[in-house]
């Protein structure tokens, strides 16, 4: 394509997978009506879900899953040091996700939990940011195959398109979703970033935050809001801390 | 205007009538809150049978049927170094049915933004003028406060209009699309009687407000308020979430986000419904944000309301639905902040010195 | 049996007059395309400092190029398909209706894609907008013209209209301050100014490198350079809103009345038409009332600075 003079070259795109179910890699091969477009606009070369050839030359590279192993870390590293942009691809890549969990009880008790008497190396779940520096975040669990296009196209057309900074709740209610607040429940679809189209609360599930939060969203109130309304404050945390989206006000709060 | 009485079954006919040959929308429960009571919504009906005539009031407004929430403007499609730009105004004909009497002033408040202003917005003539209205009158809510707006009646924007006097309903028809319909049912000329039941009902409904909010030399008010600590205070409740926005009947601001189809072969110029709550809404190229605070924008959004639009068109744009108010999960509505706004001045008033005495 | 009867009937503006015809963005009529703008093709690029470029653009269609009439002090809405629209003020003489010459700093969106884009390319404008600098009602009197940066783009408009009117103005004074040297833009046209159209022309800047001859320091410094007649005087001052709130406060110290000095607002607008309210301070719309006010009006504007 030729537009306004310039020329639009494909992107040389990888994806490396570390701790985490793959899922968010397998997004991208979803949503087959425009699945050749957007393949149109990469050129793989290295993705195991989608090609089996592997390159070493890439510009993008999207990193899924959190660091739970020191040799993840080495790998990243090198990764990092291929790489112009670095995505930072899905919740356990932006926040530790789920994986983050684990990092609640002593490490050997975990492992003991899920391996017996199996001798495993790990360490606490952590975000690549945590290692190397990130230079784009698309967060969600799995991510939204219709952001990350958007946000390729962006990269593509030379046009970085930003996530949105508002929270849930806008989407939800252009959705004439019911507030699950009104149906007693703990939502935290006001303090997390939207860009989802409020899936969960659409489905009748509170959101739990998958995308972390909202730009200057208002935690103070939140909590006030949850106790006022006589909600448990237990479940709450347990939401916020379910994808470590909101560890950063978690640890300022206690 | 031609007023006539229909029985409460002859109407649901006519209803049924219009629905089942049309895209027609009309108040439904969709939920049962926790209290029990159950949440309706403007929702698309097919039968008289799935309508709530008798329902509350809806959680949203009725807007997103004039000014959806996310539009297409236009699509551009590119051929090598040139592009084409298509713009469509596509509005089916659409019935809307339930409208209360501030919900259809909401409209007509938005007609007064969207047509009478410099530049006519064709996107929602088009839906204007293919939206055919039936409104119908309600026992205010407790939080109900359109009568301190002056919105609780209404005598234009609709095509007919329905008093509800026991088994029948006083119809207000003000269209002859809606006149043509309604010819084939039984219609009769009110009474006496028909038109005693209907100023009775008009004056229970106006003695039934319970909240009022005292507006008089709001603007001004709202002028020598700038300052105010309580909008730090008010602000420091607020989510930011734009939710108010979403649900208000007469909210219109949004943005414009071009997006390249994935192909790069054309792109969707969109409109989207924002909120001046969310935080990037007065933030300019290079980063520097004009309400950079949750305060800011709360303030701004009541000056908005009620102080802008005063000044320009000379109405305030709040209609007293107080859907914002129970949208909320801040608790922050109409009433309180604008109370709040009067005591803070009442009470410092009581500081000012007496005047001196006449000698 | 009641079929057709009761089908409402659709009425499909995409048929109507007004559709076909091209909107003329300064006449009020019932409906407007309020969406479509004029195609057209950027003729030359000039860079013009490291920051900023210089974009000449002609509407292809003669009709439509026609239609385009400005005034100084008005904006446009620059749309480059794919990328979005963003407000440019129009920097240009008014009376050429051959080309729209508008300057841009790499910022957002659309100007990122602006930089990218090649000669010939194809962008469309919407407009012209807004309000603007009152020409006529300063004809007799002395006119002080203050640049702070990039205000120069807007301030370029009124001074070639006061280039093509000479005669109606008396002493014309332009006060032109930058951070860095490079960073004065249009200096190529400094000769011309000075000598075609009698500008007494003044420039300064914050941080002088070593080619740096002339004045150093905050614009308001120039002031000690000159004296005019403030009573017989009217400002126009664009530039960052720090630096239009010390000049204008300045100027009102030495007399200019409040109504008589002119700025220009900056925000982000969307739409350019009064709608999407993303310009809007306190009650009032940059695009519809402004960007053009006068200092008075800007005093009264809640956060307007």
């Amino acid at each position: 394509m030729n537009h306004l003079g310039f020329k639009i070259d494909k992107v040389k795109i990888a994806s490396f997978d570390f701790t985490c179910c793959e899922g968010c890699q397998l997004q991208l091969a979803n949503k087959e009506s425009t699945l050749p477009a957007f393949l149109g606009l990469l050129d793989i070369r290295n993705f195991r879900e989608i090609s089996s050839e592997r390159y070493d030359d890439y510009d993008i590279a999207l990193i899924e899953g959190s660091i739970t192993r020191s040799d993840e870390i080495e790998r990243l590293k090198a990764i990092r040091a291929q790489a112009k942009v670095l995505v930072a691809f899905g919740s356990c890549a932006c926040f530790g996700g789920v994986n983050s969990l684990k990092n609640k009880i002593p490490g050997e008790e975990a492992v003991r939990g899920v391996y017996g008497d199996k001798t495993v190396q790990t360490m606490p779940s952590t975000k690549i940011s945590d290692i190397v520096p990130v230079d784009l975040m698309i967060p969600g669990c799995p991510v939204s195959k219709a952001e990350v296009e958007r946000i390729i196209v962006g990269v593509v057309t030379r046009a970085p398109n930003n996530l949105p900074k508002y929270p849930v709740c806008v989407d939800c209610k252009q959705k004439l979703n019911t507030c699950l607040f009104d149906l007693g429940e703990v939502c935290l679809g006001p303090v997390t970033k939207a860009g989802c189209d409020a899936v969960c609360p659409t489905g009748k599930t509170v959101c739990l935050g998958c995308r972390g939060p909202a730009d200057d969203m208002n935690f103070p109130s939140f909590i006030q809001i949850v106790k006022e309304k006589g909600l448990s404050l237990d479940e709450m945390h347990e939401k916020l801390a379910f994808y470590n989206g909101f560890a950063d006000f978690l640890d300022h709060e206690s | 205007m031609i007023y006539k009485v229909i029985s409460k079954t002859e109407f649901r006919k006519f209803i049924d009538a219009l629905v089942k040959h049309n895209t027609a929308y009309g108040p439904r429960a969709v939920d049962t809150g926790k209290d029990g009571k159950p949440i309706y919504q403007f929702m698309p009906v097919t039968s008289a049978d799935e309508i709530d005539f008798d329902y509350t009031v809806t959680h949203s407004s009725a807007k997103h049927l004039f000014l959806p929430y996310r539009d297409e403007l236009s699509r551009f499609r590119f051929n090598d170094e040139d592009w084409e730009q298509e713009v469509r105004y596509e509005a089916p004909p659409l019935i809307l049915i339930g409208l209360r009497p501030c919900d259809i002033n909401a409209i007509n408040i938005l007609d007064e933004v969207m047509l009478h202003g410099p530049y006519p917005s064709p996107y929602y003539l088009a839906r204007r003028k293919n939206t055919f209205i039936i409104g119908m009158d309600h026992l205010p809510l407790p939080d109900c406060f359109c009568k301190s707006m002056n919105r609780h009646t209404v005598n234009h924007g609709f095509n007919l209009f329905c008093s509800d006097i026991g088994d029948k309903y006083y119809l207000s028809i003000n269209s002859s699309k809606a006149y043509t319909f309604l010819k084939e049912f039984m219609l009769e000329e009110p009474s006496y009687e028909d038109n005693c039941l209907l100023i009775e009902r008009r004056k229970t409904i106006k003695q039934s407000f319970t909240t009022n909010i005292e507006v008089t030399g709001l603007p001004v008010f709202l002028d020598i308020e700038f300052d105010s600590p309580i909008w730090q205070k008010w602000g420091d409740k607020c989510l930011s979430c734009g939710s108010c926005a979403m649900v208000c009947p007469t909210c219109y601001c949004y943005s414009v986000e071009e997006r390249f189809d994935v192909d790069l072969k054309g792109s969707s110029r969109q409109n989207h419904l924002y909120s001046c709550n969310l935080i990037d809404f007065a933030q300019v190229a290079g980063g520097h944000n004009f309400r950079p605070r949750n305060g800011d924008r709360l303030k701004y959004r009541y000056y908005h309301h009620y102080r802008g639009f005063a000044a320009n068109d000379n109405q305030q744009i709040c209609v007293g639905c107080n859907r914002c108010g129970r949208a909320c999960l801040a608790d922050i509505n109409p009433k309180d902040v604008i109370n709040d706004l009067r005591l803070e001045r009442e009470s410092c008033m009581i500081c000012v010195s007496p005047s001196p005495d006449r000698t | 049996m009641h079929d057709m009867r009761f089908t409402l009937p659709g009425q499909d503006l995409n048929r109507e007059p007004f559709a076909l015809k091209p909107p003329d963005f300064q006449k009020k009529c019932e409906v407007m395309i309020t969406d479509r703008g004029y195609k057209c093709r950027l003729t030359n690029i000039v860079t013009i400092s490291s920051q900023e470029k210089l974009f000449l653009l002609r509407i292809i269609n003669p009709q439509e190029r026609e239609l385009f009439n400005f005034r100084p002090g008005q904006f446009l809405m620059l749309e480059v398909p794919g990328y979005g629209e963003a407000p440019i003020s129009i920097s240009s003489d008014n009376s050429n209706h051959e080309f729209i010459e508008i300057c841009i700093r790499k910022a957002g969106h659309v100007t990122s894609a602006m930089f990218e884009a090649k000669q010939g390319a194809v962008v469309s404008i919407r407009g012209p907008f807004g309000t603007a600098f009152p020409m006529e009602a300063m004809e007799g009197s002395n006119v002080l013209l203050v640049a702070g940066g990039l205000g120069i783009a807007p301030v370029r408009a009124p001074l070639y209209w006061i280039g093509n009117h000479r005669d109606r103005y008396k002493n014309v004074y332009l006060l032109y301050g930058a951070k860095e040297p490079s960073q004065l833009l249009f200096s190529y046209q400094f000769e011309e100014w000075k000598k075609v159209s009698k500008v007494e022309l003044m420039t300064i800047v914050e941080n002088p490198d070593a080619s740096w001859a002339g004045r150093t320091g905050m614009i308001t410094e120039l002031f000690n350079d000159f004296s005019f007649d403030a009573k017989k005087t009217f400002a126009i001052v664009c530039g960052p809103p720090v630096m239009f709130k010390f000049v204008c406060n300045y100027l009102d110290g030495k007399g200019i009345p409040m109504n008589r000095m002119f700025v220009s607002l900056e925000r982000r607008m969307h739409c350019g038409m009064g709608k999407c309210c993303r310009c809007m301070v306190g009650s009032t719309f940059t695009c519809l009332d402004g960007p053009v006010f006068d200092y008075w009006s800007v005093m009264n504007l809640k956060e307007a600075i």
